[in-house]
């Protein structure tokens, strides 16, 4: 009996002791924001979004290797002799026309893991995170600024550039060819005439 | 499937599924549950709905650094912990020497995830028995680390911040003062945590005695982490096998006593992970005490990792328990083989044994106070 009044006085107390918590808190300061009135600022430094300087870029592809999910899609075309690419914030030098720079932020894993090997610091995380989109291929974002028309001219510039270089290289090569063979013949005419002086010196 | 279903019960007994979509199965786990009345006869758990081939992923990159976000994702609730595991795996492959001020940064985060995930486990256990408004304030407190962390790392989950040797950013220059008054102002929280919940006469009816694992069942599964300790087995990696650098701190293992009901049971091992917390916060008071201010906590990071030919196994005290990473290098650029030894598979591996017999109602309880994630069960 006397147990039992024990255990109930026990009950109503860690209850009440619970109670008063609640209470406290429900007196105390509010903790949540109402979302799409209010909104929470996100720090410096959040990874949120991708983001891609593409006049600083260099087009080395040192993110789209260290990605571990492969979502980052680049295509360059190097620059004919003609055209100075400039040179990035940084002071390196680009060589390389960026005709394609997708990033798929479907795939993407926020990880940070491009961000590191960038010689020119130009991909990085921006902390804008409403972007949700209805179909998921509007979550590819196009970084690179050239039209389809400059990269079709660019393209065929490049080809042609490589084209010449590959003749000009071929033309080389058969010049040095012909000269080593000609090199060869009077060589060889050399060392007939002196087995034949040979010849005779032993007649 | 039927077939054997009705040959095993005989007609008498019933099978009813708890999951894959239970709300407090913690994940997507199935638990076939053989009933005889309201009595469990017989529990045969069903995994792999979260299956992500880490293992073979980890294989499959052709870098040991693009394995760590991957970690992350292992056990998503407490992903620092993961990411430790891994990256000392590594230092020891690689001989590095990890500078001073990194080791105690990560082993302030460590430990700061630890109180997180306690958190969570708490109040998702909490939350399963019917106790809502712990669940509600202790996220409150896990907000705050996890306010933390994001000012740190940039994410708020899964973090990707440790780096081989090194950290893969530095900490902004108020952590430390910013750490400090989370350790204040969550002291007093945890009085409240055992005024509310802990010693709440509605919790222990629900959690006493229930589900008890005595130590030589414990010992049998390989149980580790706060399911071992509620057994009252002293066994903590941080002091017996001790990593980093844990054994520069002083701080106490907390085990099981029996307080309330049988050593052992569903209350132990509540009871063991608040007073974990407590002990976190007295590493990290010690590690902001003695963390050096100047460094660099990127100058040591390896451009390449091609560890030598070999294998390692490392294990590391992870909030669920013991976590191994076992590893084989080929000499490549990528790992031959990753197998990771989840403490949470394990846990769940002896729930069979420990929920023989009681009421399906207790069965919730008793997969709450194991704390499983099963993205560490399936990986």
């Amino acid at each position: 009996m006397l147990n039992a009044v024990k255990q109930s006085w026990l009950t109503f107390r860690s209850i009440f002791t619970g109670m008063g918590v609640t209470i406290r808190h429900f007196f105390g300061p509010t903790v949540t924001l109402q979302y799409p009135d209010e909104k929470m600022e996100l720090p410096k430094g959040a990874r949120a979004r991708l983001y891609v300087n593409i006049d600083d870029c260099i087009g080395c592809n040192l993110c789209a290797r260290a990605c571990p999910v492969n979502c980052i899609d680049i295509e360059t075309v190097a620059s004919t002799q003609d055209v100075d690419l400039g040179k990035t914030s940084t002071g390196n030098p680009k060589r390389f026309w960026l005709t394609r720079f997708d990033i798929d932020m479907a795939k993407c894993m926020y990880c940070d893991l491009c961000v590191h090997p960038c010689p020119t610091n130009c991909i990085y995380m921006v902390s804008e995170y409403e972007y949700s989109e209805y179909d998921r291929s509007n979550l590819v974002y196009h970084f690179s600024n050239l039209e389809p028309e400059m990269v079709a001219e660019v393209k065929d510039k490049a080809e042609k550039e490589a084209e010449q270089k590959k003749r000009e290289r071929e033309e080389m090569m058969r010049k040095k060819a012909e000269e080593k063979a000609q090199k060869e013949l009077e060589a060889k005419k050399k060392a007939e005439e002196e087995s034949n002086d040979k010849e005779k010196g032993e007649e | 499937m039927l077939e054997v279903i009705s040959k095993e019960t005989g007609n008498k007994e019933m099978v009813i599924n708890m999951g894959p979509q239970h709300p407090s199965t913690h994940g997507v786990l199935r638990l076939e549950l053989v009933l005889d009345g309201e009595i469990i006869t017989k529990v045969r758990p069903n995994i792999g709905y979260l299956h992500r081939c880490f293992e073979k992923y980890a294989e499959q990159m052709d870098d040991y650094a693009k394995v760590i976000p991957y970690t992350d994702r292992m056990d998503y609730v407490s992903a620092i912990n993961q990411e430790h595991g891994y990256v000392i795996a590594l230092e020891r492959m690689l001989e590095l020497e990890v500078p001073e001020r990194v080791e105690y940064i990560r082993v302030i985060m460590a430990e700061m995830q630890r109180i997180a995930s306690h958190l969570l486990g708490i109040g998702a256990f909490g939350l399963d028995l019917g106790a809502f408004s712990p669940f509600l304030y202790l996220f409150t407190e896990r907000e705050k680390i996890l306010d933390i962390f994001e000012r740190v790392t940039g994410a708020r989950l899964l973090y990707n911040y440790f780096a081989v040797a090194g950290l893969m950013r530095d900490v902004h220059p108020e952590f430390k003062t910013d750490t400090a008054e989370f350790v204040k102002t969550f002291r007093p929280k945890i009085k409240e945590l055992n005024d509310l919940l802990s010693y709440n006469k509605i919790f222990i009816k629900r959690t006493a005695n229930i589900g008890v694992l005595p130590e030589k069942v414990a010992l049998n599964y390989a149980a580790s982490g706060p399911v071992l300790r509620g057994s009252g087995v002293e066994w903590d990696l941080r002091k017996n096998d001790p990593y980093s650098i844990y054994d520069k701190f002083d701080f106490e293992i907390p085990v099981g006593t029996g307080e309330v009901g049988t050593l052992g049971d569903c209350w132990d091992r509540y009871m063991v992970r608040v007073k974990e917390m407590e002990q976190s916060l007295r590493i990290i008071e010690q590690a902001l005490d003695g963390m050096p201010d100047e460094g660099d906590v990127m100058e040591a990071i390896p451009k390449r990792i091609r560890p030598k030919e070999g294998e390692i196994y490392v294990r590391t005290e992870t909030p669920r328990g013991e976590l191994g990473y076992y590893i084989i290098s080929d000499k490549s650029a990528s790992p031959f083989r990753v197998k990771a030894r989840a403490p949470s598979f394990v846990h769940l591996s002896m729930l069979p044994a420990i929920s023989k017999g009681s009421l399906i109602a207790d069965m919730v309880a008793i997969v709450g106070s194991i704390d499983i994630v099963l993205g560490e069960v399936d990986r």
